[in-house]
Formats: C-alpha cells, sequence, structure tokens
C-alpha cells in the first residue's frame, strides 16, 4: 500500500494575503490541510501596557493603531468606555457626528475588505475600484480629522472638532452615488462565477460554533445570527436611525464577503439619516469636562460594534488620572480562533480565501 | 446562463477604461491638502508663554522645552520635537491655551540623516541679563547649543564640533550618528 507522509508548510508572516504579519504553520496532507496552526504577535506593540502610563486621553491615538482601517470606531469604543465610568452627556451634536464618522470609517473598512477580498481571490480591477471610492472617503475624513488613517477624532466628552464648512453637503453627494459604486462592485466581483466558484460553500460555519467561539460581526451574521449590537443593545444614538441588519445563509466565505457588501449599503442609509438629522442639531461638539479627568475608583466595560466585530473596551480606573488598566476585547483576534477548525479538509488554495473572508486587521490581533 | 456575470464584469471594466483618470502624476501635481492636515508644526514664537502644556498633553514624550531665567521672566530657548516619534493626534496643539502651536500643510518632513530629524522650533541664546558681570559665565552652557544650530553646516565644520556639543539639547544627541 502507498503510504504518503504529511509535511509542514509555513503560510507567512511575509505575504500578502495574510494582510500583514501573520503566520499560519500548515499541515499539510498532499493538498489538503490537515491542521492549520496559527501564529500570531509579530505586531505586538504592548498597547495595553503603554496605556498604563498615559492619562486617559493619551490613551486615545493608541486606540487607533489598533485597527487602523477603521480608526475612528476604536475610538468611540474607548471614550464611550470612558464617559460611562465618569458619567458624562455627549452632546447632541457631536453624538451625530460621532456616528456620521464612525459609518464613514465601517465604509472604509468595508470597502478595503470588499476589494482586497477580490484581490486575494485573484482579480485586480475589483480592487482598484474598491480604493477608488476608500480614497474619496479618506480625503473627506482627513477634510474632517486632519488624518486619513489614524484619526484621533474622538474625545472624552465628544469631537475633537465641528466638521469644516460644505463637509456635510461634500458627504451627502458621495453617499449618493454610493449605491451605484456598490452595483459596481456587484457586477464585477459578486457577480463573477469564477469568483463564486472559488467562494461558495467553502469555509463553512455553523451558526451553533460561531455563537460557541464567541465570534461576532459580519462572521458572525453571515451564519444567519442576528446579532449586531447598534440594534440589540443600541449604543450612543443608534436607536434613532433606520437599518437593516444583513444576515447571510450558509455561513460561508461568499455569505462573509456578501454581509459586508450589504452592510455598506445600511451605513449609507445611517450616515444619509444622520445628515438629515444634524441640520436640526447645533451646539457644542464637546461637553465640559475637566481639564485633568480622574474617574472614581472602579470599573467599567462597554462594547460597541465596529466593522470588524463586538470589540469591548474594559477600563478599570484606581482614581488617579491614569487607568490602571486598559484591556481591550479585539473582534479580530477571537474571531480568528475557529481559523484551525475552518480551514481542515480545504485544499491550500482555499486557505488565502477562508483568511480573507474572516477580514482580520493584525494591528488589531496583536494589538 | 453561466458567464453572464463575466460578461457584466468586463462591461464594466471596459465602461472604467474610459472613465476619467483619478491618479495624479505626484511629484509634478499634487492633491490638494485640506486646512486641518496633521503636516509639519509651526510655533508662534512671540505668542508662546512656555508653560509646557503642549509637552505634557504628547502622548509620546515628543516635546521638549527649555528654559532659562532672565531677571525675572522665563526665556524659552529651546523648542525641539522628536518628530520621529509624533503620533500626529493633535493633541499638543488642542492644548495651546495661546494658540502658539499650530500644524502646517507641510507633509514632506523626510531627512537624509538621522541626527536632521528632530524638529528644531526654537534654539537660541537668551538675551544678556541688564546685570553684566554674571552673564558670560552663566552663559556658557548656552553657548554650545548656539555653535550647533545652522545643522546643515555641521557636516562640513565637523572636526571642531563633537568636543564642543558633547551633551546639548535632546534633540541634538544623534549628532554624532552620521559620521
Amino acid at each position: 500500500m502507498l503510504r504518503t507522509q504529511e509535511y509542514f508548510l509555513n503560510f507567512g508572516p511575509q505575504h500578502p494575503s495574510t494582510h500583514g504579519v501573520f503566520q499560519i504553520i500548515l499541515t499539510l496532507d498532499g493538498e489538503r490541510i490537515v491542521k492549520a496552526e496559527p501564529v500570531c504577535g509579530y505586531l505586538h506593540r504592548g498597547i495595553e501596557k503603554l496605556a498604563e502610563s498615559r492619562t486617559y486621553t493619551q490613551v486615545i491615538p493608541y486606540t487607533d493603531r489598533m485597527d487602523y482601517l477603521a480608526a475612528m470606531l476604536q475610538n468611540l469604543g474607548y471614550v464611550q468606555a470612558v464617559e460611562k465610568m465618569m458619567g458624562i452627556e455627549v452632546p447632541e451634536r457631536a453624538e451625530y457626528l460621532r456616528v456620521i464618522s464612525g459609518e464613514l470609517s465601517r465604509l472604509t473598512s468595508h470597502v478595503l475588505a470588499t476589494g482586497v477580498y477580490a484581490l486575494d481571490i485573484g482579480g485586480f480591477t475589483g480592487f482598484l475600484l474598491c480604493f477608488r471610492e476608500r480614497e474619496k472617503m479618506m480625503d473627506l475624513l482627513e477634510e474632517l480629522t486632519g488624518s486619513r488613517m489614524t484619526l484621533s477624532y474622538a474625545r472624552i466628552g465628544g469631537v475633537a472638532d465641528d466638521a469644516p464648512e460644505g463637509w456635510l453637503d461634500k458627504l451627502d453627494k458621495l453617499m449618493d452615488e454610493m449605491p451605484g459604486y456598490i452595483e459596481e462592485y456587484n457586477g464585477l466581483i459578486t457577480g463573477n462565477e469564477i469568483f463564486q466558484a472559488r467562494t461558495k460553500f467553502v469555509g463553512q460555519l455553523k451558526p451553533e460554533t460561531a455563537v460557541n467561539y464567541s465570534l461576532s460581526g459580519p462572521v458572525l451574521r453571515a451564519s444567519g445570527v442576528n446579532y449586531d449590537l447598534r440594534k440589540a443593545k443600541p449604543y450612543g444614538i443608534y436607536d434613532r436611525f433606520d437599518f437593516e441588519v444583513p444576515l447571510g445563509e450558509n455561513g460561508d466565505c461568499f455569505d462573509r464577503f456578501y454581509c459586508r457588501v450589504l452592510e455598506m449599503e445600511q451605513s449609507v442609509k445611517i450616515i444619509k439619516q444622520a445628515i438629515e438629522q444634524i441640520k436640526e442639531v447645533d451646539g457644542p461638539v464637546m461637553a465640559k469636562v475637566p481639564k485633568v479627568l480622574k474617574p472614581p475608583k472602579g470599573e467599567v466595560y462597554h462594547e460597541i460594534e465596529t466593522s470588524k466585530g463586538i470589540i469591548g473596551y474594559y477600563v478599570v480606573s484606581d482614581g488617579s488620572n491614569k487607568p490602571y488598566r486598559v484591556h481591550v476585547r479585539r473582534p479580530s483576534f477571537i474571531n480568528l480562533g475557529y481559523l484551525d477548525e475552518m480551514l481542515k479538509g480545504y485544499l491550500i488554495a482555499d486557505v488565502v480565501a477562508i483568511l480573507g473572508s474572516i477580514d482580520i486587521v493584525l494591528g488589531e490581533v496583536d494589538c | 446562463m453561466f458567464g453572464k456575470g463575466l460578461i457584466k464584469g468586463l462591461q464594466i471594466t471596459w465602461k472604467e477604461f474610459w472613465a476619467q483618470k483619478l491618479t495624479v502624476q505626484y511629484p509634478d501635481e499634487q492633491h490638494p491638502v485640506p486646512e486641518r492636515f496633521h503636516g509639519r508644526f509651526i510655533l508662534d514664537v512671540d505668542k508662546c508663554i512656555a508653560c509646557s502644556l503642549c509637552a505634557n498633553a504628547c502622548p509620546n514624550k515628543v516635546i521638549t522645552i527649555k528654559k532659562q531665567k532672565v531677571g525675572k521672566k522665563q526665556f524659552m530657548t529651546d523648542y525641539i520635537m522628536n518628530i520621529q516619534y509624533c503620533l500626529f493626534c493633535g493633541l499638543c496643539v488642542e492644548s495651546c491655551n495661546k494658540d502658539a502651536l499650530h500644524f502646517s500643510q507641510d507633509f514632506n518632513m523626510n531627512q537624509y540623516f538621522y541626527r536632521d530629524l528632530p524638529l528644531v522650533l526654537v534654539q537660541r541664546e537668551a538675551p544678556a541679563e541688564p546685570v553684566d558681570e554674571e552673564a558670560p559665565a552663566a552663559k556658557a552652557g548656552d553657548d554650545k547649543k548656539a555653535k550647533a544650530k545652522p545643522k546643515p553646516k555641521a557636516k562640513t565644520d565637523k572636526p571642531a564640533e563633537p568636543a564642543a556639543d558633547s551633551e546639548v539639547a535632546a534633540g541634538k544627541a544623534p549628532d554624532k550618528e552620521g559620521q
């Protein structure tokens, strides 16, 4: 009888499809994957430790650097956690600006995920088209905040600055064009038969397993579990907007991809409503907070829905002006937990498809 | 029908092929930089009162301020930013009470040598005090800073320099590295 031998293959850390520095040690039997061992930590910067020697405000720029693709949402989670601890009431206009910039951040992240996924599968044009829109959105974010990716826009008690004149109209115009662009992505990427053949029924995830592994975000919703924190436990002013939670059916790579495309449509819808509503709201964008923030002793856990899933900030205060501990529940890291099981039995070419569909960002995985 | 999606994709690609080009040939033309852009820092020296609020607001301890007492007033002699550690978060600009520190739209902060990286916004000698006798002795340490100031030149008159600026301002420390 012919006996075959298993062998190892290092996927990464220097591999463009790992979206950063991430290694998977694959055990292969021919072309089939027997075991996949993810190795992370190549981008570890010790942000949680750094936070211990920074004041509460000074932690904000570090949160940017976790999920740098949707930085505003990371800022938002942290500042809302501190606000919850101190009982700060945020002005109305600031809340709207947070929603607008947050959803715009989500859009940039999803557009990138869509484009890069097309690139992973082998379609280059889709990638370029997605980056075209991403550039437009980042230009808008740059006009609002001064930075393109690491925004540091949220502040404890509000946002850094009001929207510049004419900015909302520009955003409104882009949001009017967005459905057309999304249709283009669908025509170019989603409808493509080769793309579908590569992604449909690959890396299927059952809803129970997804819940048991505490996965979140589009990865969870693609399996058909309706759990979006913006709907389930509305934070900020999300209860004022009318939007749907797109769900998948099969929980495969295609559904995870398509869930993001559908979520983009919902984000556009939310931004359009927010632009309508913010016109009637005037006033400051910053609450009256003391210069030196000293939250009372205690701890708080606050979670929000980012583009990758649920991000949770656990902040402990010892009464001084520096946080005693800031721990972050990073969705990308937790979504990776099921990677081994998901890859088992698939061909080596599917590794890229499955890993890309989880949409990780290594800054967040390694923190 | 199989292949319909492919044809539709090709149609979109064909349409985009004739669409307006969005890329620009960078060094020749540039996209406009927005007003709020976080670029190189500008310090309005006349407005600055050397209160060190910006240095304390910085998460990464980028800003070094040195002051000296001249008569009864504090006089700022150095304002150096170790720009290589800067996060460009804008907390320092926000913290300024006197509206002295600003961002500019200049994003080109590349340097050829590591020693040229620190952004020296102010480096000057404290003015002579009204009491003249003490001045030369007190200023001895300060002269060194002044000497090291014209940085590009430092390369040319290197032999004389290293001994003189053995331990100068924090921003100047990497001076020896480029030798």
